[in-house]
């Protein structure tokens, strides 16, 4: 037990480490080390094993000298409490709110369209992954609902269009914001244009792009999710108003290495959803680069990383 | 108005103007002696915002979070852009010699509150929210929330201070 107990606490004093930045809620870990048995039950198992356990309740019980300890365990989060008794449960039910439909379902998570406090507003609900082992989830979830929030916030001080905060549930990790009404995403309108074959304005809203990103970026903003369906048209759609939406992967950073990055996330995405569309993104480069004060390095470091990535020898 | 994200709850908004007993109010709502909120309507552009602060300070009560003692001071706390207690109350909350006062009722399947009794207790007169508007202080609230210029472009006066509301705990 007392070698057990030691084992617990090395592994969650290095899991504490791991997640040491981002901790606000010392609940999880805290509590593991509180109740050596659930712990020791979770903690035993080597990784994969560990992770495949998606249910601490009842695994807590099986183990013999945790028994009363086991069950019992309060878990801070109403999630994973949730989680123990029911086994069956696979997901959080949809928020209580009038008129709430699902729109959209990411690997992330789930967006409702609803009203909220008598304004349309869009639910995001993270979905718990169960392979990942429960702390970590939460830990991870939590993390990327505040770096959503944060972001949002940030853009917004900025002066860049991105939908308006409501509520942040830091218990259901769950977001409500603003619906940008009537919307549509630059990768509906580009392909309607394309149809069309209109190239003067597919080339002025690359030029659009262009100086939104420059100017996120300026704010050393990282989207790390950038793709066309992630950026959205505010009617009317000829004032080429660009929403950012979706900040779930974003980060501070100032590195022209993270940027770079970003920007090459997009144009990946670009070139493989819209056929013959270099000249567009060449258009957005290079008002990025006039616009952004900080570009040059950027975008040497953008024609850095295209040269890794898939299918890329490593030469020179 | 019902607060969807809490089934059963309801948040009712008073305003009153030409109030004479500002100092009594303040002093009986420290006490606790009234069942509501008193908030400074200068500082409120919209009923929205005090709907999105009500509804943190439910969500925060449910859960036991709460930072301030009732749920009444949650609310004016929740309004305030920093985390400073006593600065919250000091400019959301009512002062000595306010002519106007917002009261914020929360009522809930357990609770309910006895909206006369309240309005006996406050010697104005009770107007018709769409007066807000008229009862706001512009410039101030732009100071206090620490809008940018550049912001006002992107959004409402009421985006921005709901933004700062709502994610003021992450930052």
């Amino acid at each position: 037990m007392a070698a057990a107990e030691a084992a617990v606490s090395g592994v969650c004093s290095a899991m504490a480490r791991a997640g040491g930045p981002a901790i606000d809620e010392p609940g999880p870990a805290g509590a593991a080390m509180d109740e050596p048995g659930p712990a020791g039950a979770a903690m035993d198992e080597p990784g994969p094993a560990g992770a495949a356990m998606d249910e601490p309740g009842p695994a807590g019980a099986a183990m013999a000298e945790a028994g009363p300890a086991g069950p019992a365990m309060d878990e801070p989060e109403a999630e994973a409490g949730a989680a123990g008794p029911v086994v069956a449960e696979a997901e959080a039910p949809p928020p209580a709110l009038p008129g709430l439909r699902l729109v959209k379902q990411g690997a992330e998570a789930r967006v409702y369209r609803g009203l909220f406090l008598g304004r349309l507003a869009v639910a995001k609900l993270r979905i718990p992954k169960r392979y990942r082992h429960p702390a970590l989830e939460e830990r991870l979830s939590r993390r990327r609902t505040a770096q959503e929030a944060r972001s949002l916030l940030r853009c917004r001080r900025a002066g860049i269009l991105a939908p308006a905060v409501y509520f942040v549930d830091y218990v259901t990790n769950s977001i409500y914001l603003e619906d940008i009404v009537d919307s549509v995403t630059v990768q509906d309108h580009i392909n309607s244009l394309q149809q069309s074959g209109d190239d003067t304005s597919l080339l002025i809203l690359a030029e659009k792009m262009g100086e939104l990103l420059a100017r996120m970026h300026d704010e050393d903003l990282i989207h790390g999710d950038l793709t066309t369906s992630n950026i959205l048209l505010r009617p009317p759609t000829e004032k080429l108003d660009l929403v950012l939406i979706d900040f779930g992967l974003s980060f501070i950073s100032g590195l022209p290495e993270d940027k770079g990055v970003d920007l090459y996330v997009l144009e990946k995405a670009f070139l493989s959803i819209h056929p013959d569309t270099e000249t567009m993104f060449k258009a957005l480069l290079k008002t990025y680069a006039a616009t952004s004060k900080k570009s040059g390095p950027v975008i040497k470091r953008l024609d850095a990383v295209r040269l890794r990535g898939r299918k890329r020898s490593m030469i020179g | 108005h019902p607060l969807e994200l809490f089934p059963g709850c309801t948040v009712t908004l008073l305003l009153f103007d030409r109030v004479k007993n500002a100092a009594a109010l303040r002093k009986k709502a420290m006490e606790g002696s009234i069942e509501g909120a008193l908030i400074n309507p200068a500082m409120i552009v919209d009923p929205f915002q005090i709907l999105v602060a009500t509804n943190k300070a439910v969500h925060l009560h449910k859960i036991g979070k709460m930072k301030t003692r009732t749920l009444y001071a949650e609310i004016i706390f929740s309004l305030s852009p920093n985390n400073n207690i006593s600065d919250a109350f000091k400019k959301f909350g009512i002062s000595d010699n306010d002519t106007a006062v917002l009261i914020v009722l929360v009522e809930d399947r357990e609770k309910t509150v006895n909206v006369e009794d309240v309005a006996s207790q406050v010697e104005g007169q009770q107007v018709s929210l769409d007066e807000l508007p008229e009862l706001t202080d512009t410039a101030k609230v732009k100071k206090m929330y620490k809008i940018t210029p550049q912001e006002e472009k992107i959004g409402t006066l009421l985006d921005s201070i709901v933004c700062r509301m709502s994610t003021k705990d992450v930052l």
